[in-house]
């Protein structure tokens, strides 16, 4: 029963990792329409933000996520405006400038660092707490705990206030919100912003737990793939409740079945869920067609 | 007489021709990545090859001629194709390398191309020596040896440590689950099991895996007196740390071929690595019996380089490059099979270099004489436990149990 429950909680707890990576790409999906394949590496680019702060100005990763995200939200809106932006009428080429971005982030990462790994020093990633017996790293409880937060404030933001309306009229159909006063730029512009400042807060509160590579981002982002095709395009639910499920089924395949198959199954759900229900568990029905509808 | 002196004049350029050529480097090509996440290792390992190039050049060179290095950037099996072209352009006659053995695969096949000798000092994968191809030498240890020497270690250190035999010992093998890991693993199965041990589980993971919770759980429900992972730098952290976290605290742990160096230092402090044992390449630490000009080495790599070494696997390579070029004086050329045939002579027994290596080929061209050795985490610093006369005789093995 222990073992059980332990399964049970370092499912959760991995959960946690995903939904905080795919939460930010669900957004920037759901309403710019932009499969944005340099997320991982934005989630990259804040690790190492995070450790320069802890190594040349021995802040926290608990404070300087408060620095990383907003510089990551700077960041999402200079790449918004000067380099998918201007690529608006062209959705293939802002997948490709996507890509391009990935490379550009990775190999200058690489270049400044030479590769080495990387880790947060201090007692960030050594404390452990007992939760009715079961062990649980606090770094990682934490992450959980921001995840769901991240969740529930944007669910918040998205229904109670004027920019967030703005962003849920523009996911239902762009054309419509642009007849109704809406500037969809601008709203592209903040949702973009927002997706990467949210890779930014993943980073920063992801670096106290892994030995930092420039290729790290890779990791994250394969997996937030199968979450956000299993939760919905473009829910923002849909991505914490798909990142727990991922998180759950990885957990319990890997200790029942066999570690190696774990990626396999990422690959299962997605193909499964493409099949039975292509809009997710929690995305709008036929939101996956409705990017290509309106680009045609 | 006009024919005698145009006969002289004739022979005088012919004198002097060959006298240039008696000058011209010999040109060895160092194929190693030089860019990308591993850099800094074939760096490393180049860093090891120029010290014993200078040591050579300070001594007049080898059958007269200066030697020179030239850097060939790769980093996947494309690139040391590419790489090794653009060093037979620039008239390179040996080829050496190489941090990845898939970059040693491709590259060495190049080569072949223009019957230019591969002499690999650091590749480990098994199947580069067992291809058998007429231009390859490899003069460092490779995956079995690195499987032997845990074996060995397991029994005639670990084992003792703890107290109990050999026989009913239980042992975990984890592995990253590409080639590399799992070649190891299989041996260390073989070998532990002749000796009497009891392999409780093997298990293999993605070196890239976000989470090795489930890795670690498995392991820790089997109760394995010693826990053994061949992996890499971010997976050997990552299981390290969950170890911790998950409490998974069994007698003696021990990694193969990472976490000797500081990545896994600061990624889990001194405090808590204490004891733990690594296989690794042999490092400048060991005793000067064991390994002749080790300290010497040393203190030319600090003189050049006005640092420590980063990894050991500079040392392989050193004493790599000091066994080519012993080839080469013995065969009085840089031709291939000049060189192959004077190797298979060589004939030098454990504890001739630096690294404790000897020289000793078998008939795919596998040095026989190449092992690792055991290092432990103690006080924040790596120091050689194993074999016991590689380690200085001031050092104590501390307590391998985990904490």
């Amino acid at each position: 029963m222990e073992t059980f429950l332990t399964i049970l909680l370092s499912g959760l707890l991995l959960g946690g990792i995903y939904s905080l990576v795919s939460i930010g790409l669900n957004l920037i999906f759901g309403v710019v329409r932009i499969v944005n394949f340099a997320q991982g590496e934005l989630v990259m680019l804040a690790m190492y933000a995070t450790y320069f702060c802890f190594a040349r100005f021995g802040i926290g990763p608990y404070y300087a996520v408060f620095l990383v995200a907003p510089l990551m939200f700077v960041l999402g809106l200079v790449v918004q405006r000067l380099v998918l932006q201007p690529l608006q009428n062209e959705p293939n080429m802002q997948i490709f400038a996507t890509f391009g971005l990935l490379i550009l982030l990775e190999n200058s990462m690489l270049a400044l660092t030479r590769g080495e790994g990387l880790s947060l020093a201090g007692s960030y990633s050594r404390d452990v707490i007992d939760i009715f017996g079961l062990k649980a790293s606090v770094s990682r409880v934490i992450v959980f705990l921001a995840a769901t937060a991240i969740a529930a404030a944007l669910m918040l933001f998205l229904q109670r206030t004027m920019a967030g309306k703005a962003i849920r009229a523009v996911i239902q159909d762009r054309q419509s919100a642009r007849l109704m006063g809406i500037n969809v730029s601008r709203t592209y512009l903040l949702t973009f912003a927002l997706g990467s400042a949210l890779a930014g807060v993943a980073g920063a509160l992801l670096a106290p737990i892994y030995t930092l590579s420039p290729y790290i981002g890779g990791n994250f982002i394969l997996a937030a793939f199968a979450v956000v095709v299993l939760g919905g395009l473009g829910s923002v639910p849909g991505a914490y409740v798909g990142g727990l499920a991922v998180g759950l089924m990885e957990s319990f395949a890997g200790y029942y079945i066999d570690p190696t198959l774990k990626q396999a199954i990422w690959f299962i759900i997605f193909v499964a869920v493409l099949v039975l229900r292509p809009s997710g568990l929690m995305g709008q029905a036929g939101a996956e067609e409705v990017g290509l509808r309106e680009q045609s | 007489m006009r024919k005698a002196g145009l006969l002289a004049a004739i022979a005088a350029m012919v004198i002097s021709a060959s006298a240039a050529t008696a000058q011209e480097p010999i040109r060895i090509g160092a194929i190693n990545p030089y860019s990308g996440p591993t850099a800094l290792y074939g760096d490393e390992t180049s860093r090891g090859y120029q010290i014993a190039i200078d040591e050579a050049n300070a001594k007049g060179g080898v059958i007269g001629r200066k030697i020179e290095l030239f850097r060939g950037d790769a980093g996947n099996p494309q690139q040391g194709i590419a790489a090794v072209e653009k060093l037979v352009s620039d008239k390179v006659d040996i080829f050496v390398g190489t941090y990845i053995s898939a970059v040693s695969n491709a590259a060495s096949d190049a080569a072949l191309r223009y019957s230019k000798l591969y002499w690999d000092t650091n590749a480990l994968a098994a199947d580069l020596t067992e291809r058998g191809l007429p231009n390859f030498i490899r003069s460092g240890p490779y995956a079995a040896s690195f499987g032997e020497t845990s074996a060995n270690a397991t029994r005639d250190l670990l084992a003792p440590a703890l107290g109990k035999p050999i026989k009913g010992l239980k042992v975990w093998i984890e592995s990253e689950d590409s080639i590399y890991g799992t070649s190891i693993a299989k041996r260390q199965k073989e070998l532990l099991e002749k000796d009497g041990a009891i392999v409780v589980g093997v298990g293999a993971h993605n070196f890239r895996a976000i989470d090795l919770t489930d890795a670690i759980l498995r392991a820790k429900a089997a109760a394995p007196d010693v826990w053994i992972n061949t992996g890499y730098v971010p997976d050997n952290n990552l299981l390290l740390r969950t170890m911790r976290d998950q409490g998974f605290k069994p007698g003696a742990a021990m990694l193969v071929g990472s976490g000797d160096t500081f990545e896994t230092l600061e990624a889990l402090g001194a405090d808590w690595l204490e004891g733990l044992t690594i296989v690794g390449y042999p490092r400048p630490d060991q005793t000067e019996a064991y390994g002749p000009g080790a300290a010497a080495y040393l203190a030319a790599y600090k003189k050049k380089y006005e640092r420590d070494p980063i990894a050991p696997q500079s040392m392989a390579a050193y004493a790599g490059m000091q066994m080519l070029l012993e080839a080469v004086a013995a065969a009085g050329s840089v031709e291939v099979e000049k060189v192959r045939a004077a190797a298979a002579k060589m004939d030098k027994p454990l504890k001739s270099y630096a690294t404790g290596f000897g020289a000793k080929f078998d008939d795919k061209f596998q040095n026989t004489r190449a092992f690792p050795t055991v290092v432990q985490w103690q006080s924040g610093k790596v120091v050689t436990v194993f074999p016991k006369d590689a380690a200085q005789p001031n050092v104590k093995l501390v307590s391998t149990q985990r904490k």
